[in-house]
């Protein structure tokens, strides 16, 4: 049996996936991005394959994508996140419905990626201002509330009040604006709520820059915080798709891309 | 259904535009009621309201005929005295404004855009039965057929564009018969000497009371924020009449016992302001609140949200029906500074009379940016106001919540500039 990998070396986690012959995801490994992502890019891999107890060489082929791709000089073709994270989302939806559009909210960035019928990508969209309304974001939200960042989705469940929205779109003055809310006696659970809406219409006025089809597929790490889905939900007045591992997409998407490279090669030859 | 699982469902369109408009409420009365010091107690009554109307959608009139008015030049005795309620439909909100956006040119007013947001939801705590539209300025004189094409009943109100002229003020006389007329055939209730007299006793009792708070404001210790000032004047907007006379009543006896007591809500070199330019409406509240939070205050305002509803009373010479009408008309043309009349000096008067009446220390003068006629007035303000040595700043801005850095900055300059000055006065 062959082997493909696809490693997403992004700013916050480094993604490993890694897929067989038949495209089917085989296993997949998230780790930190650190200091030093080419060593610990090829850690992770290792250690993926020793947990499926593959050998190294039934591993034919490799692609890097995420920005740090170009680190990982082991690779065998480097790609786009973009396009990445498109040939993925169609792949991890496949059987439930068919994406058009995709929302990527990662550790630093967030994007939005127009998809046509055959999964071609016809238009994306970045956030042009710094880490706000990004995964940093929310692990700033988090510390300064003093909860753990996946606690963030009950507490927005658990919201009686009013949102409370946060208007500053950089990560230091909302942490500002944060401390005053919270100094004037107002729940952790309504700021938390007001800061998943307000995260939601930035995302949500991303998204229609690139126009809004349905369905709906959104990925990175925040997609697992379920107070953030719901607002993204509700500013969009859409269902969206989440899939069942939000966070490796993208390695995903870049391993069946290995498979299909490896097919290519040794057609030609 | 994508996930078949799920356990919240999703918001209705209504759900949604109630949660944006409870946020962006919530958000200005929690600094309002934090970041100062203490607030009059009686202050409670009013955030309280706009708490239930904006965040709860609470309904007020359920009984009773509504009237909307689009515009401050719609007389509200009138109104009363045919056993209906006048309210205000100039919208303050931001996600109005969004969703209004896609109806007008984009470099329309925000309150304009915010107003035929506010139809286009459909989304009233109070829905108008009748809309009457004056045709004041361009923009509001156009959404009146938006609105209509959205499908409410609209009434233009047809109003003259210069103020000194005899033939305006009789044009204007005649609107507000016909209009007298036209609302009395439509709501089948004739026009009696009793209950017209009445109402414009009752207008005339709340402008008694505003003027009678407003003039505390006068103490160099001024017992009340401008932007709570504000939030009492909105509520005017909307609230049952009695009640908001009764609201005030309580404040005013808490306003006059902080001024024996030599309350001073601001600080001791807090600069005074005047504040001019396009109204403030709740919940956009913003410049006056950035004002407030830099350390100045508010004394007095000639703006069509707040002072100019009050300012000039009528004025009747016999108790006869028509003879109100026309005192009626008279007050809502003669005592008007807006600037959509052709000449406009009755403004500059009235503002460099506060200045001098109020002891203020400069003039803080908003435009919104879609506003062309406070735009235009900007220019020959400022020149009568250099003419007096009177400090000012010129500032646009809309709804959004963004610029806010760039806003504060200005506005912090300007306040110490003017403390500056009065250091050096001394």
């Amino acid at each position: 049996m062959k082997y493909f990998a696809g490693i997403d070396i992004g700013s916050t986690a480094i993604k490993v996936a890694l897929v067989d012959e038949s495209e089917e995801l085989v296993g997949h490994r998230i780790s930190a991005s650190g200091s030093m992502f080419y060593k610990y890019a090829k850690q992770s891999l290792k250690e993926l394959l020793e947990e499926f107890s593959i050998d190294e060489k039934d591993l034919v082929y490799i692609v890097a994508t995420g920005y740090g791709r170009k680190l990982f000089k082991e690779a065998d073709e480097n790609i786009s996140e973009i396009t990445a994270n498109a040939i993925g989302a169609r792949a991890a939806a496949k059987g439930k419905c068919e994406i058009k559009t995709i929302i990527n909210i990662g550790g630093q960035d967030s994007k939005a990626i127009s998809l046509d019928s055959d999964g071609n990508v016809v238009n994306f969209a970045m956030n042009d201002r710094c880490a706000a309304g990004t995964g940093k974001f929310l692990d700033v939200v988090a510390m300064n509330l003093e909860l753990e960042v996946d606690e963030l989705g009950d507490y927005h469940f658990r919201s009686k009040g009013t949102p409370l929205a946060i208007n500053s779109t950089c990560a230091v003055f909302a942490e500002s604006e944060i401390i005053g809310l919270l100094g004037n006696d107002n729940s952790v659970e309504d700021i938390v709520a007001g800061v998943h809406y307000s995260i939601a219409k930035r995302i949500v006025k991303l998204v229609k820059r690139v126009g809004i089809k349905e369905n709906i597929y959104f990925d990175g790490g925040p997609a697992l915080n379920a107070g953030l889905v719901y607002a993204i939900e509700n500013e969009l007045s859409k269902e969206i798709f989440i899939p069942e591992f939000p966070q490796i997409t993208t390695a995903y998407g870049a391993a069946i891309l290995a498979q299909e490279s490896y097919g290519y090669e040794k057609e030609e030859e | 259904m994508i996930n078949k699982t799920r356990k919240h469902k999703l918001e209705s369109p209504k759900q949604k535009h109630n949660r944006h408009k409870a946020t962006e409420a919530i958000m200005i009365l929690d600094k309002m009621k934090h970041d100062f010091k203490e607030p009059p107690k009686a202050m409670k009554y009013f955030y309280d309201l706009f708490e239930r109307v904006h965040c709860k959608n609470e309904p007020l009139h359920s009984d009773k005929v509504k009237v909307g008015t689009m515009c401050i030049q719609v007389p509200s005795e009138i109104i009363y005295a045919l056993d209906a309620v006048p309210l205000r439909l100039c919208n303050g909100f931001y996600t109005n404004d969004e969703i209004g956006s896609d109806f007008l040119p984009s470099k329309a007013c925000p309150l304009v855009k915010a107003t035929i947001g506010e139809f286009v939801s459909n989304n009233f705590s109070d829905k108008p039965d009748l809309i009457v539209s004056p045709t004041t300025c361009d923009q509001k004189a156009k959404s009146g057929a938006i609105i209509e094409d959205l499908g409410f009943s609209v009434y233009d109100m047809e109003f003259p564009r210069t103020k000194e002229s005899h033939e305006s003020r009789e044009y204007w006389r005649r609107s507000v018969r016909k209009f007298t007329k036209d609302l009395s055939a439509d709501l089948g209730k004739k026009i009696t000497k009793k209950r017209l007299k009445k109402s414009v006793m009752q207008v005339g009792y709340a402008q008694h009371l505003y003027h009678k708070l407003n003039v505390l404001r006068k103490n160099i210790k001024s017992p009340i924020l401008g932007i709570d000032m504000f939030l009492v004047t909105n509520a005017f907007f909307f609230d049952k009449i009695d009640k908001w006379i009764e609201a005030v009543d309580v404040l005013i006896k808490e306003c006059e016992q902080r001024v024996e007591d030599e309350y001073d809500c601001a600080h001791k070199r807090s600069p005074r302001i005047v504040y001019t330019g396009s109204p403030p409406i709740f919940p956009n509240l913003k410049i006056p609140l950035l004002i407030e939070q830099a350390d100045a205050i508010i004394v007095a305002d000639e703006t069509c949200s707040s002072n100019r509803m009050f300012n000039d009373m009528v004025s009747v010479d016999e108790w006869f029906v028509n003879d109100m009408i026309d005192g009626i008309a008279d007050r809502y043309l003669k005592g008007c500074t807006c600037p959509i009349f052709t000449k406009n000096e009755d403004r500059k008067r009235r503002i460099i009379d506060l200045v001098k009446e109020y002891k203020a220390d400069g003039v803080v003068y908003q435009a919104f940016a879609g506003c062309q006629v406070y735009e235009m007035e900007q220019r020959s303000v400022l020149e009568a106001m250099e003419k007096e040595g009177i400090p000012i700043i010129y500032l646009e801005s809309d709804y959004s919540p963004s610029h806010l850095g760039q806003l504060t900055t200005r506005i912090e300059a300007f306040v110490e500039s003017l403390k500056n000055r009065k250091r050096k006065a001394k």
